[in-house]
């Protein structure tokens, strides 16, 4: 092991990676010189030996300082070590064979202790917080489960905020996240599958359906590209986004993520898939739909007829953040004949001594517009309002006064901006922005015409997206009536019997609706 | 390969896109809003003298900081053989293209409409920019330019006002009617005459054309509706005005809203009843070649106003009161049908009617209709409803007293 050490280190890399998938040896000290080299002598790594009376093998503890909680450690191992005070049959337990089927059998909990017999296995169990106990001439190691350490509490949703509804959100652990689901469906059908994936990382995932709602086709899908998914590292479940998205140069998100439970739970109920991810409060929901990006798990707290007008705005936002611009621009370009004549007039002397082009305007606007938001992302809340005054009043203000933009083009800009707002997914609102200024563009070309055409080719596109086979635009296209109840109005919860149509299915009818109480329905 | 080639096709649309640059793309500040057209005679015969009033946007009442002193419009005026020769020619003084898609009014001159108008519409039909729904009204008595350089107040472009004036009236008066570009068309493809409401100036262009001349409460020049000019074959033959003109379109039934002031007993006009609704119905038949033109009334008000002391709570008054209103409009039309035959115009549709509802018997009196028309005989049936009295009864004035 020295003589590797020494070399270069691309050599060491290498055979690092041939030490890590081979069996441990019954030497105690070059098992530890194994770990203590392939972490580096990291300083987190703890070994704890412990030497027994006399002629007693020597035994080792080996856990990460951090990613384990100390009490848990403590406890594990004094359990471990009680072979030393419990003589059963009135002889000492001297051999190793003897210690370690002690320890594993009896001295810990059942199914606490897990035997490890490669290194590759070891390093897995240390990193994710296991404490692992090494005895002399023997060639397994004792593992057990003492993950714990600092981690964040959940906490209130920062980014899918509601008036109503659960409060909690998501947070970087995936066994808290997934609990915090489970928490809402008690029900044995829920089921979780883990995963690892990252060459480097080596992080945990785990995908979340309900057995029998799920449709099992997408499920497999789903199992399948993850499985074939090889990178070095998954930081955030953004990076499973990428990889198993289908159509991945679409401007348009094809996976939705949530940092709510309620979200999941929801989803999940309706026969979707959650993958979590380790390190990040973020959920993917597959398959998705584009329409999922403007309901909100509001929606369904709210009465029926507030939610339908609420979604129906969103709707109309969503229309006027894509187009307004682009509208005004070609209205006032090509297009003059349609602006009733007051308001023509009206444009007209706003726009007297403005020396840009409409587009050009418009485009001057819509990037100080991103520039203000950016910034104001980025910076602390405290000073991200100062950005949001200065960009939004005082450059605003100043540039109609100086005559360099007109004021009804800071209107457009603002309500454009306003309303890319209410898309609840941020992800989605992001490819409007991005869509928004091709359109701007096409507009300035072709005026309505161009508009017109590119909503063609948009429409064309979406319909021809999917996500883990499902169609993108689902139930409009392809149209599905029942479906209708809740894409983009929001029909009563009694009228909602049957769940989304994921694929060939048609298992998708729910529990009988009563007011006030369940009935179970043969169909389901 | 098939990449390169995909490449490559990318490329050559993403350069043509390119060539075909903004073609029709016209910024708000390169172009002069018309706002009115007026077409008078010109100089030499055969030639129009085209005016142009064009919105100057920064000047008007709307823009922030408006320069209270310049004013919201400007008057260009070319000679020409043709409306669009005459526009072209504009360029001479125009610093913006003309841009016609908000033309409100369009003024024909007496002098024009007195030699025929039909050869200056062609152009609203043909151009993509003019629109049909352009208001015409003629000008009388004045020339069409002196109409559109006069301010108006209220309205700081007078074409503008003027086309909101004739839209007023119509609606709540009923001398004149609206006519735009398109009914003009077709009123003139049409048999018989028509009727084009007219403009009429008090006061003279040299203050009107002033922006001082809204500086004072009463200006000092000023625009009205006069009456309603009377063609036949596309040229100006009469005027007609007061209760001819309403009379005239109470037959076409195109009263929306009117005011008459009926006699109460013995009390000359004096209860004002407000007709909100009227409907006339026209039938027309040749009897031995004489055409009798049937005439059915159908009006219905609210009391809105009595100097009398008639007690309006009571039904046998509202009654009697209803047989007045009968009596009044009855005589107001008779009046109308009795100028239009005196012209020798048929500016009342019958002409269409018969020819719509008998085509056969059309074709007979087809040639020499004016002079039968001027025969005709009226056979005129008014229904009249009171349905309100407005917030009161009977008057704060007793008869007794």
């Amino acid at each position: 092991m020295m003589a590797t050490r020494t070399t270069k280190p691309k050599k060491s890399q290498t055979e690092d990676s041939n030490n890590q998938s081979s069996p441990l040896t019954e030497n105690l000290d070059d098992n530890l010189q194994h770990i203590r080299e392939g972490l580096g002598n990291s300083l987190d790594l703890i070994i704890r030996y412990f030497q027994t009376i006399d002629d007693a093998p020597r035994i080792a503890a080996v856990y990460m300082d951090g990613l384990t909680d100390k009490e848990i450690v403590n406890e594990f191992i004094s359990h471990a070590m009680s072979f030393q005070t419990v003589n059963e049959e009135g002889q000492k337990l001297t051999t190793s064979l003897d210690i370690y089927k002690y320890m594993k059998e009896k001295a810990l909990n059942p199914g606490k202790g897990k035997s490890v017999t490669t290194i590759s296995e070891l390093f897995e169990a240390l990193l994710s917080g296991n404490t692992l106990i090494l005895i002399e001439d023997m060639a397994e190691a004792i593992c057990g489960n003492t993950s714990g350490g600092e981690v964040r509490p959940v906490s209130e949703a920062s980014t899918q905020v509601s008036i109503r509804g659960s409060k909690e959100s998501f947070t970087e652990t995936i066994g808290v996240n997934i609990s915090l689901v489970r928490r809402k469906i008690k029900n044995p059908n829920l089921w979780v599958e883990p995963m690892t994936l990252g060459a480097v990382t080596q992080t945990s995932m785990a995908i979340m359906y309900i057995h029998g709602i799920v449709n099992e086709d997408n499920l497999q899908n789903l199992r399948e590209k993850l499985q074939e998914i090889r990178v070095d590292s998954i930081l955030e479940s953004g990076y499973i986004e990428q990889l198993i998205e289908e159509g991945g140069y679409s401007p348009f998100p094809t996976l939705y993520n949530t940092e709510r439970p309620d979200s999941v739970a929801g989803n999940l109920l309706d026969g979707r898939i959650a993958i979590f991810v380790d390190g990040t409060p973020f959920v993917l929901i597959a398959p998705t739909t584009f329409f999922m990006f403007f309901h909100t798990v509001e929606d369904y707290y709210q009465r029926f007829d507030i939610s339908t007008l609420i979604r129906l705005l969103r709707f109309l936002c969503l229309l006027i953040s894509m187009f307004g611009p682009a509208i005004f621009v070609a209205a006032l370009n090509f297009h003059q004949e349609m602006i009733p004549t007051p308001l023509l007039i009206n444009l007209a002397s706003q726009r007297e001594g403005v020396p840009f082009p409409a587009f050009v305007e418009a485009l001057m606007m819509e990037v100080t517009f991103e520039i203000i938001r950016e910034a104001g992302i980025r910076l602390p809340s405290t000073i991200g309002q100062t950005v949001s005054i200065i960009g939004g009043l005082v450059l605003g203000q100043a540039a109609v006064q100086a005559g360099i933009v007109s004021p009804a083009m800071v209107i457009v800009v603002s309500l454009t901006g306003i309303s890319s707002f209410t898309t609840p997914a941020f992800n989605m609102a992001l490819s409007v922005r991005l869509l928004r200024f091709v359109i701007v563009f096409v507009a300035a070309f072709m005026g309505l015409y161009g508009i017109a055409i590119l909503a063609l080719i948009l429409i064309a596109h979406l319909c021809s997206l999917r996500s883990l086979g499902v169609p993108y635009m689902s139930p409009i296209a392809p149209f599905a009536l029942k479906a209708q109840k809740d894409t983009l109005i929001r029909s009563p919860i009694h009228f909602m019997k049957i769940r989304p149509r994921l694929n060939n299915d048609n298992s998708n009818v729910r529990k009988k609706v009563v007011k006030g109480k369940r009935v179970n329905t043969n169909e389901s | 390969m098939k990449v390169k080639m995909r490449g490559c096709l990318i490329a050559y649309l993403g350069l043509a896109l390119s060539l075909t640059g903004c073609w029709n793309s016209r910024e708000l500040n390169e172009l002069a809003i018309v706002s009115g057209i007026g077409i008078d005679q010109g100089t030499k015969p055969g030639e129009y003298k085209v005016t142009f009033q064009v919105v100057i946007p920064s000047a008007t009442a709307t823009s922030q900081g408006a320069n209270s002193g310049a004013s919201p419009i400007t008057i260009y005026t070319s000679n020409d053989h043709t409306v669009f020769g005459a526009l072209r020619k504009t360029s001479k003084q125009a610093s913006r293209q003309l841009f016609f898609a908000h033309t409100q009014l369009l003024v024909l001159g007496e002098s024009i409409a007195k030699s025929g108008i039909s050869g200056v519409l062609d152009i609203f039909e043909r151009s993509h920019e003019l629109r049909l729904n352009t208001a015409v009204l003629i000008s009388r008595d004045t020339s069409a330019a002196s109409i559109l350089k006069v301010f108006t107040p209220q309205e700081s472009i007078p074409s503008i006002g003027l086309s909101k004036k004739i839209q007023n009236t119509s609606n709540v008066w009923g001398e004149n009617q609206r006519v735009d570009v398109f009914e003009l068309i077709n009123k003139m493809t049409g048999e018989g005459g028509f009727t084009v409401s007219g403009l009429r100036m008090i006061g003279n262009v040299e203050a009107g054309k002033k922006k001082s001349n809204l500086e004072q409460s009463d200006v000092e020049t000023t625009i009205t509706m006069g009456g309603q000019a009377v063609f036949k074959k596309g040229k100006l033959v009469t005027w007609i005005d007061g209760p001819e003109a309403r009379g005239t379109d109470w037959i076409l039934n195109k009263i929306i809203e009117t005011n008459v002031d009926i006699d109460a007993g013995e009390q000359k006009k004096a209860v004002a009843v407000n007709v909100l609704l009227s409907r006339t119905g026209v039938k027309v038949e040749l009897r031995e070649g004489i055409p009798v033109f049937h005439v059915n009334v159908s009006e219905e008000g609210n009391i809105n106003e009595t100097k009398s002391s008639v007690d309006l709570s009571n039904t046998e008054e509202i009654i009697k009161l209803e047989e007045a209103m009968e009596k009044l409009t009855k005589a107001e039309i008779e009046q109308a049908f009795q100028a239009a035959q005196q012209t020798g115009v048929d500016y009342l549709n019958f002409g269409n009617e018969l020819k719509r509802t008998h085509p056969n018997a059309w074709r007979t009196v087809e040639n020499e209709w004016d002079q039968i028309f001027a025969k005709g005989t009226l056979d005129l049936k008014v229904e009249a409803y009171i349905r309100g009295t407005g917030m009161r009864l009977a008057p704060f004035m007793s008869p007794e007293k």
